[in-house]
């Protein structure tokens, strides 16, 4: 299956490490032309330098805080412009979890929700003008099934849920997809679990057994998924939450 | 993952004031490489000589000054197989006696580790002798039938005693030196902290199954860090530690609030990093610095905000404010000292088991504004076996290890402690103890 994503214009927010990065890899890979930022100016020149070993397209990028609008509004106009075009929009960045004080709340809000939506009516009108698009948000199996406390966290990765689809309806007319990708416990060297594993190691191996697959999940088999959501391959896919999780969630997804 | 970041700490390169902590490190003792004999851990011969020539000599922590404030209040310390009895005067000052009547050699008084409340005098209950607080006989029932007269004694047996840092301390070594020469570093090194501004707020004694020695030696290296407590990787700086030997005592300085080398930072900041932060009343969320920044940053709000909460760090340098300066007092005396907190330790050999000992552990805490003293009562003393108590998550940790090592020490195949420089702590307390043996 030829996912037709060489030449395609790719943003992806927060992606010089984790997840993001990997989706950026591999978009890479596949020969799109891809958009890259996170705050710190070093890490996004090092991180262009790495992905463009692997790319056939053309590998840009530029520090960016997401939680100054015209900052970020800017980034997307300015990688818009230099790529010619957005095709795919991938808004990553989170503040991630926390109970520790309501600053969390607003934190998640600015950074999870904001991040996204702000970036969402950017990218349209862009996508418009190529008569379509793809649009994949990352939420969490966090907001789905009860999981660690009541943090925003959760509940900011859950509202993103719904606004995908809305969005999806909203803007199906125009061909541009919006789907939403909820991975499980993911370990990567340096991650959240990469700590919980060397802290908390029986904790670790509970969650590590309660996945139906017997592990945690790799940042690039979420950065697959996503992929593949964003390519034409899931050209008749729109609205939906896709759980990339091993078996670690129980529900059943009607 | 296997990390080994570069990292070095930035310390404190000037004591805070003319009385402050002195900071600058010691040169490395010429100690050698030798193999510490595990018989030190585990022979009862080696038990005996050691009490005969080390504890029977030096000085030891009793009791703290503000568990007997009054004239008459006592208290009750043991060590090895002897009762201590420890009694503030009429004049203020501490007296330490052999808790043991002349008579038939009963104990006088029976409550052990909790301060007794003023006594005009003690009273064997066996045949009823009586004693005053000075320790001189006041009644002897039935004199007249004792044709030899009282004892020559003139009473019960006392011993040193002096005071510092809030703490009393006494020696069975009648020819012992001053308090204060054997302290040598110690009170210009920890003063500057006022442990007698702290309030006890927790105190339990143990009954661990390995050598007094083996729980001194746990926590005089941060090299089983990684094995025994991995999530203090999220905590300190395990790595660049300053270590210092002086005459007797020895400390290492350990930056608290900071990431080891051998993890790199998460996208979050760590749980205990965080908790750093709200200890110093800094909102983690809040937070828009490096993850690398914290310490300096705790530091600097503690600076800031330490007096309207009610905390006096003037006599503290910046690094105090987060990282565990941590003292061992030889023999037997282990301190883990923050701004904020001491947390003490004193290891007590068992009185006829090399493979046992007693872990005394104490929590003083320095009060802030919220403090609520109206509610405040003294902990009561108690005491557990192995396993009945948690002693915190590090602590259970170190517990929960120990005697696997001391019954790894009975093996024959096992023949003594093999350090490395990390562990420079364990082999100047060597040094120290073997210095008494040969006196």
């Amino acid at each position: 299956m030829d996912l037709n994503l060489r030449g395609k214009n790719v943003l992806i927010t927060g992606s010089t490490q984790g997840i993001g990065r990997r989706i950026a890899n591999l978009f890479a890979e596949e020969g799109a032309n891809v958009a890259i930022c996170s705050r710190s100016p070093e890490s996004v020149n090092k991180a262009i330098k790495e992905i463009s070993l692997m790319a056939d397209g053309k590998i840009i990028g530029s520090p960016c805080n997401i939680k100054n609008k015209e900052e970020y509004e800017s980034w997307i106009n300015d990688m818009a412009e230099e790529l010619g075009g957005v095709d795919i929009f991938i808004p990553n960045v989170s503040a991630g979890g926390g109970m520790d004080s309501e600053k969390n709340w607003w934190k998640n809000f600015e950074i999870d929700v904001l991040g996204t939506v702000r970036g969402v009516e950017a990218v349209i009108p862009h996508m418009e003008l190529r008569g379509g698009g793809s649009i994949v948000m990352i939420s969490t199996t966090a907001a789905v099934e009860t999981f660690m406390a009541p943090q925003s966290y959760n509940a900011m990765k859950a509202a993103l849920i719904t606004y995908a689809k809305q969005l999806s309806q909203a803007h199906g007319e125009k061909g541009i997809r919006v789907n939403s990708v909820s991975p499980g416990p993911i370990y990567f060297d340096g991650g959240a679990w990469d700590m919980i594993k060397i802290s908390n190691e029986r904790f670790y191996d509970k969650t590590e057994k309660t996945h139906a697959l017997g592990r945690l999940g790799t940042p690039e088999e979420v950065a697959k998924a996503v992929v593949f959501l964003s390519s034409s391959g899931a050209s008749w896919i729109t609205g939906v939450n896709l759980v990339v999780d091993g078996g670690y969630t129980k529900r059943v997804q009607f | 993952m296997k990390v080994r970041r570069e990292q070095k700490i930035a310390r404190i390169k000037k004591q805070k004031g003319k009385k402050g902590t002195p900071v600058e490190a010691m040169p490395s003792p010429e100690l050698g490489h030798k193999l510490i004999p595990k018989l030190r851990y585990t022979d009862t011969g080696f038990a005996q000589v050691e009490w005969d020539k080390m504890w029977k000599k030096v000085w030891l922590l009793g009791c703290r000054e503000d568990d007997i404030p009054n004239p008459g209040d006592h208290y009750v310390t043991e060590i090895g197989n002897e009762s201590i009895l420890i009694v503030r005067q009429k004049n203020k000052t501490i007296k330490a006696f052999y808790n043991v009547c002349a008579h038939r050699g009963n104990r006088i008084v029976h409550a052990l580790h909790e301060p007794q409340l003023e006594s005009s005098n003690f009273r064997c209950r066996y045949h009823s002798w009586e004693y005053g607080i000075d320790g001189k006989f006041t009644d002897i029932p039935d004199l007249e039938t004792f044709p030899q007269g009282a004892p020559d004694c003139g009473g019960l047996i006392s011993m040193p005693c002096d005071s510092w840092g809030s703490f009393v301390w006494f020696s069975m070594n009648k020819d012992v030196e001053p308090l204060r020469d054997y302290l040598g570093i110690i009170p210009n090194h920890l003063d500057p902290y006022h442990f007698d501004r702290m309030v006890l707020t927790r105190q339990v004694t143990v009954e661990w199954d390995c050598n007094w020695k083996a729980s001194v030696d746990a926590f005089n290296e941060s090299y089983h860090v990684q094995g025994i407590h991995p999530q203090l990787l999220y905590y300190l700086d395990d790595l660049d530690i300053q270590i210092d030997c002086y005459e007797k005592h020895n400390r290492y300085l350990i930056a608290f609030g900071v990431l080891s080398p051998r993890v790199v930072s998460p996208s979050e900041i760590p749980p205990p990093i965080k908790h750093v932060m709200r200890e110093a009343g800094m909102d983690p969320a809040s937070y828009e610095g490096s993850v690398y920044n914290i310490r300096a940053d705790v530091q600097k709000h503690k600076r800031v905000h330490g007096a309207t909460q009610g905390k006096d760090y003037s006599s503290l340098n910046d690094d105090q404010l987060t990282d565990d300066y941590h003292y061992t007092i030889f023999p037997n005396v282990t301190m883990n000292v923050h701004a904020d907190d001491l947390m003490l330790f004193r290891q007590r050999p068992h009185p006829d088991n090399p493979n046992k000992m007693l872990f005394d552990y104490f929590m003083y805490e320095l009060p802030d504004n919220d403090f609520d003293w109206e509610t405040y009562k003294k902990p009561i003393h108690k005491k557990f076996k192995h396993g009945e108590t948690s002693l915190g998550l590090v602590i259970n940790q170190d517990a929960y290890n120990l005697p696997f090592v001391q019954k790894g020490m009975n093996s024959n195949g096992y023949e003594g402690l093999w350090l490395g420089n990390q562990e420079l702590r364990i082999r100047h307390f060597h040094k120290t103890l073997e210095d008494y043996l040969e006196k």
